[in-house]
């Protein structure tokens, strides 16, 4: 019967809607992260992939990779990947298997020698703009040595030039967290609608009158999350637009992309929403809600490649993000926004989005016990 | 099918780990009858209500609800019954009128319908007035009798009230009351209350079961209860100290006094044919046998002599409530359904 679950959804509408703080909040809070955020990271990058294409036979080329051999076998902030064809390293890094292509011409020893520039190619995923430059400054760094060794008089004319090719329109690093801060407003959306008003309806003893009418399990569990959708949606699109506003990225993104980013949206909203469900289907008091809220903001945001590239992390980190819904939010926005991705380019990402609402679904319904 | 029963309970049991809450209750609850259970705090006659109406599992026995049982098919049985819980259950982010209305459509009755009945019971209840305002902002009383109200929204021909009357002022109560007798006057309505308020008891209901530690140690009407019970009248003397034996073996003899209940503080509580009548005689033979008389009164039996009767004692502590010590309260205390 529609109209007991419409009973449900409506309750939880306007229940919202009479603490307009609580909507204020929810748009603010996820903003003033996105500035402190981006003004507050640091850290050590390692083992990002690199495509090396190596077309010149030459000492200058041999001596280059071997200066590029030193940092991998040093700081290790890169690992390179040997490959031959320049087409396929330029497309391994669009479908972000690389970080950055590096692609040194047949005719670079011999420029280098001969007057001329001698020119290599950086292909760099700049949707990670934190990676992005790393790798820019060590290659530099790489190709600047060579001039210093050989011609030390020419320095200047003769330091080979890289020619930096972002393949994406520019990224800074403040643009690339927006991904991140929408799925914070997501996560704080779900914490404090779906499965929270149920916590707060036992809390408060409320619960029992509507155990005892008709409404069934289903109406209770659906009717939570078609509500708490509504609300976080809302949000995120508020926040979203916030965002682009201020980051200055141009709203026609957004718009000329909207259904991904709305099935985006749509998707991680009832994944997290069902995830709280399956966290919270029994527990009775909203203090336990407020202490997993920090501990699950945590755990889901930081390993979700956000803030910092999932690249840095250490192999179990690394697997624990393979896990995280939120890091398959941000890899399906970052490639829709950043990379022009369409449907088909996040098709993993919303098929692991799926999955993972279904198995936090079905555990839900077993956990939810529709007695006292 | 029993289409003549209402209610029928048998061998209803609830276990909460070490506590028998409700220990093998049997009973039966014609159609259009008012049925009364009278028990003191932790009786068991919260958990008892909540297992006829299905959101508490017996741990054994069973129940059959408005022709359906509670344990198969609870969803029947939820569409049957309106029940009040004892704790209030009022949504105070809404206000009045949509908390009824939010009830309303759970119970699937169409728009119109729903805002021509609300108005009616808002104004029975007395509720017209402030329908519109958050329930936040209504008194205890105020929201007790929303509640009331709210559970005849979709016209019920079962009520379950667990104390419905608590916290109301006596104006109020004698409303209610007056409500609630008019919804059994045409024999349509069947109700089940609980009370702690013998007055109450004996004032609306047909029958009356007596409940103490789980298990129902009386139960007939009002008049039948009262009638088991040796004596009209009661006269209880205060001694000031504590009865000797002798006093309670010189009124034992006396022909008139048909039972004597010594009690704490010096009381002793005496059954007797006629209270006014022989209370100087009483009186008489407790200052013979030397004790010293500080007051005394006589009054009619009631339900609550009943009561005292059964049980010897008239309120009892009520035990708290378990919540594991590692756990706490707010999460699971077990693991499973
Ligand atoms: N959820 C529970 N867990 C553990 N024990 C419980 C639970 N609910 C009730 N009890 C225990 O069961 C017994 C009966 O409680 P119940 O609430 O049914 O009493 P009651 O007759 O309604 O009392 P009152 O008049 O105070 O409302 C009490 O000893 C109580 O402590
Ligand atoms: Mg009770």
């Amino acid at each position: 019967m529609m109209i007991k679950l419409l009973a449900v959804i409506e309750r939880d509408l306007k229940k919202f809607r009479r603490n307009p703080i609580v909507l204020a909040m929810s748009i603010l809070m996820p903003v003033i992260y996105l500035v402190i955020l981006g003004n507050s990271f640091q850290g050590k990058l390692t083992d990002l992939p690199v495509a090396l294409v190596n077309q010149d036979t030459g000492p200058f080329a041999k001596r280059l990779v071997e200066n590029l051999m030193a940092i991998q076998a040093g700081p290790r902030t890169f690992r390179l990947v040997d490959l031959t064809d320049q087409q396929k390293a330029v497309n391994g890094v669009r479908a972000g298997l690389y970080k950055a292509a590096l692609i040194i011409p047949e005719d670079f020893s011999k420029r280098m020698t001969v007057a001329g520039r001698p020119d290599l190619g950086l292909f760099l995923d700049n949707t990670d703009s934190i990676s992005a430059d790393n790798i820019r400054n060590l290659i530099l760094a790489a190709a600047a040595s060579l001039g210093v060794d050989y011609v030390p008089i020419r320095e200047v004319t003769n330091q080979p030039l890289l020619r930096d090719i972002n393949l994406y329109p520019k990224v800074d690093y403040y643009q690339s967290l927006v991904p991140g801060v929408v799925i914070m407003a997501i996560f704080l959306g779900t914490l404090t609608t779906g499965a929270f008003n149920l916590v707060m309806d036992r809390f408060l003893g409320i619960d029992e009158s509507y155990l005892l009418t008709p409404l069934t399990k289903a109406d209770i569990v659906s009717g939570l999350i078609i509500s708490g959708l509504g609300i976080t949606m809302m949000n995120a699109g508020l926040v979203f637009a916030v965002s682009l506003l201020i980051t200055g990225i141009p709203i026609s993104r957004g718009i000329l992309n909207f259904v991904p980013l709305f099935i985006i949206v749509a998707l991680t909203t009832l994944c997290l929403l069902s995830l709280m469900f399956a966290i919270l289907g029994r527990i009775k008091h909203p203090r336990i809600v407020g202490v997993l809220s920090g501990f699950l903001n945590v755990i889901l945001f930081f390993p979700s490649g956000s803030v910092y590239p999932i690249a840095s992390f250490p192999g179990w980190l690394k697997g624990f993000a393979a896990i995280n819904p939120e890091a398959y939010a941000v890899d399906a926005l970052k490639s829709v926004l950043f990379k022009g991705a369409g449907m088909m380019g996040v098709i993993g990402d919303i098929g692991f989005l799926v999955l993972f609402t279904a198995v936090m679904m079905t555990l839900s319904i077993i956990t939810f016990k529709r007695t006292l | 099918m029993q289409n003549d029963k209402a209610i029928t309970v048998s061998q209803i049991t609830k276990k909460f780990g070490a506590v028998t809450a409700v220990d093998g209750i049997d009973f039966e609850v014609p159609r259009g009858e008012f049925f009364g259970f009278l028990g003191p705090n932790g009786a068991g006659k919260t958990t008892l209500i909540r297992m006829l109406t299905t959101i508490l599992k017996p741990t054994s026995g069973q129940a059959i609800v408005s022709g359906f049982d509670v344990a198969k098919a609870p969803g029947e049985v939820r569409k049957h019954i309106g029940v009040v819980p004892q704790a209030s259950t009022s949504d105070l982010d809404l206000t009045g009128r949509e908390n009824m209305d939010l009830y309303g459509r759970f119970y699937g009755i169409k728009a119109s319908e729903r805002k021509q009945r609300i108005k009616t019971l808002l104004d029975t209840v007395g509720l017209a007035q402030r329908a519109d305002d958050l329930v936040a902002t209504y008194s205890g009383g105020m929201r007790r009798r929303l509640e009331i109200a709210r559970v005849l929204v979709h016209s019920p021909a079962l009520l379950f009230l667990d104390e419905p009357t608590i916290g109301l002022d006596p104006q109020s109560r004698r409303v209610v009351w007056d409500f609630l007798r008019k919804l059994t006057e045409n024999a349509v309505m069947t109700i089940f209350l609980t009370t702690h308020y013998m007055d109450e008891a004996e004032s609306l209901c047909g029958r009356v079961a007596i409940i103490d530690t789980g298990k129902i140690i009386a139960l007939g009407s009002p008049a039948e209860l009262k009638a088991n019970i040796p004596g009209n009248d009661i006269i209880t003397l205060a001694l000031g100290k504590a009865a000797p034996p002798d006093i309670v073996e010189a009124v034992e003899k006396l022909p008139f006094a048909h039972k004597i209940k010594p009690e704490e503080g010096g009381e002793i509580r005496v059954y007797v044919d006629n209270g006014p009548k022989d209370l100087p005689a009483l009186i008489d033979a407790v200052r013979a046998a030397g004790g010293e008389i500080t007051s005394a009164s006589v009054h009619e039996q009631s339900l609550e002599d009943v009561f005292i009767h059964y049980t010897g004692k008239s309120i009892r502590e009520e035990e708290a409530k378990k919540v594991s010590f590692f756990i706490g309260a707010g999460l699971p205390q077990r693991l499973g359904r």
